[in-house]
């Protein structure tokens, strides 16, 4: 996946707003919004809420967890930590980077929330980039690895895979390959017949 | 040795990722006469080497010979199918960069069969396209998620006319700037005629 | 396009072509006639039982098979005992497109003549040992290009399979705007054109 994708699926997040008009219910799709009051605080994904506040017919409210305090609890933990916390949202990423690029007049201490949250980010990051440095050099077959947002595991795609299948090529041809079609015979093979020498 | 030239088509190919070079005539000539004579002799030596029932005779000393024939032309067919296989991979890539219409420098670089089955392939994608739905449906739009339903572009060349779906016609000059939908212009973003400008 | 899924080598692949047309050193265990014109030191018309020759992989492991082999291939040097120690050494300072530029694929076809499995070790090892040097290239985006040269084909391939990947997520994090773009084959034609434009200019 490419990030705008896994952005757009981030973008159903549900989130809290006060729209500055008034607007009957909307029938779309994925579920009926509104109707819409002004001044009172309504529930709508975070793609429109986006939107609205592009237009300035709204004021975000921010998500409990998007709050100095809160934050940097996660990130001390998450340094204490050898694997990974939970995060307050599956996709604290995305939703960081649009409210706080799109509504920061909505969020009280702004400058700070952005440093905690890189700061976060780049943790994590340096974890996994060591975890699957690990995961190779142990030739394992799998890794459980926990609490990783849907951002954070497309950045290891396609370079993980793509390491392990060669690996698994390299494993599987025990006797060399002997191109007998001019290519090689690692095609027939089945998974289910190998077994692994580590 | 055998099979050089054979694969300085290849070469040739692998120099150039996703360049189509000049469809090498020559070269592939001399491919299919050393193929012609290789075969000749292979015949020859394996009637030699044959007995009676038609199994190769081990001890005959023309066995290694035919050998290295038989391997020789294999060689030689090989790279003669992976060269005009390659190119037709890339030339069915360039349908979905450039669209149905090649540009007159990249067509230059195609041998006449290439050019016919680009463009019976090119038909074969549209007759799916239209059977799509009801209208039929554009697979070459929509391939990034959508942030906003209008977008400002930038005109690269000096396009000419340009018929949009509602029957507006624009005159399409280079660095003009036009505030268009979104879905009129996906195609002549990635044709290179538009630059999304953000 | 091709490098968003693995290596996974078929009779048209390119790259298998022009890995197995590296040169091994053989043994010819039989007098070949009229292939004389293979030993290009000399004139004769046969070429002579017992004579060592540097065959490509394709002809070497054709001519090995069977009940009754043509030649006996041998190691290449580069995964003989001196080099594997290097390897072992440090994998990561080796200039591996020295070695070979198709240095695991060459290992892959050769691992049947070695019958102590110490080239499917070395290979696995190295391969390994680089991953991380291949991981942190692809995340720096200003990496020198010219680093790319130490690595064989292989590692290429998933150096820019992590490259781009890498600089979307870079460039996402960056900006706040997604802006739509060319394909990838036209801005290529493009930028070829002004180059041969420019050269046209000059005439």
């Amino acid at each position: 996946m490419d990030p705008d994708e896994v952005e757009f699926w981030a973008e159903k997040t549900p989130i809290q707003i006060i729209p500055s008009f008034n607007s009957q219910t909307m029938f779309l799709i994925g579920g009926d919004i509104g109707p819409f009051r002004a001044s009172i605080p309504t529930r709508v994904p975070l793609w429109m809420a986006i939107h609205l506040k592009k237009q300035q017919q709204c004021k975000i409210i921010p998500p409990d967890w998007l709050d100095v305090e809160i934050l940097t609890n996660v990130k001390e933990q998450e340094k204490d930590n050898k694997s990974f916390v939970k995060m307050p949202s599956e996709h604290y990423m995305v939703e960081a980077k649009l409210i706080l690029g799109n509504a920061a007049d909505d969020i009280p201490r702004v400058d700070e929330i952005r440093t905690i949250i890189k700061d976060i980010w780049d943790i994590r990051m340096s974890k996994l980039r060591s975890s699957m440095d690990l995961m190779i050099k142990n030739s394992s077959m799998y890794a459980a690895v926990d609490n990783l947002t849907l951002m954070e595991m497309n950045s290891i795609r396609p370079i993980l895979p793509n390491a392990l299948d060669q690996i698994y090529r390299m494993k599987t041809i025990k006797r060399g390959l002997t191109g007998r079609t001019q290519g090689t015979s690692i095609l027939s093979h089945s998974k289910s017949t190998v077994s692994f020498n580590s | 040795m055998f099979a050089e030239k054979a694969c300085n088509l290849i070469k040739e190919l692998s120099r150039n990722e996703g360049v189509l070079p000049p469809y090498n005539m020559d070269l592939v000539k001399e491919v299919c006469t050393e193929i012609k004579l290789l075969d000749e002799q292979n015949k020859s030596d394996g009637a030699a080497v044959a007995n009676e029932s038609g199994i190769a005779n081990y001890s005959n000393e023309l066995y290694p010979t035919l050998r290295v024939g038989v391997a020789a032309v294999k060689r030689n067919v090989r790279c003669l199918m992976a060269y005009h296989y390659n190119r037709l991979r890339t030339l069915r890539t360039m349908r979905w960069e450039f669209g149905s219409v090649l540009p007159p420098d990249v067509k230059a670089n195609l041998n006449s069969n290439e050019i016919e089955w680009f463009s019976k392939y090119s038909r074969s994608l549209t007759k799916y396209m239209m059977s799509l739905g009801d209208e039929g449906l554009n697979l070459g739009v929509n391939l990034r998620p959508p942030k906003s339903l209008y977008i400002e572009v930038r005109c690269l060349v000096d396009y000419g006319k340009y018929e949009l779906s509602d029957g507006t016609v624009l005159l399409l000059k280079k660095d003009s700037r036009h505030f268009l939908p979104r879905s009129e212009c996906e195609e002549l973003i990635t044709q290179g005629v538009f630059q999304h400008i953000v | 396009m091709s490098y968003n899924s693995s290596y996974s080598p078929n009779y048209y692949s390119m790259d298998d072509i022009l890995a197995t047309q590296e040169r091994i050193p053989c043994k010819f265990l039989q007098k070949v006639p009229r292939m004389g014109r293979l030993n290009p030191s000399t004139e004769e018309n046969d070429l002579k039982e017992g004579t060592d020759l540097e065959l490509p992989l394709w002809l070497a492991i054709d001519c090995s098979m069977g009940r009754q082999p043509v030649v006996a291939p041998e190691l290449p040097k580069i995964f003989k005992e001196n080099y594997r120690e290097i390897l072992k050494a440090d994998a990561n300072a080796v200039d591996l497109h020295k070695f070979s530029l198709y240095f695991y694929e060459l290992g892959s076809y050769v691992k049947g003549f070695d019958h102590r499995q110490e080239v499917h070790n070395i290979l696995l090892h190295t391969f390994i040992t680089r991953f991380r040097l291949i991981m942190d290239l692809a995340n720096n985006s200003e990496s020198d290009p010219s680093i790319q040269q130490k690595l064989d084909m292989l590692e290429r391939r998933i150096y820019a399979a992590g490259h781009a990947a890498a600089s979307k997520l870079n460039k996402w994090l960056l900006e706040s705007g997604a802006q739509l773009e060319a394909a990838v084959l036209v801005t290529n034609h493009k930028k070829r054109k002004r180059v041969d434009d420019d050269l046209i200019g000059w005439n």
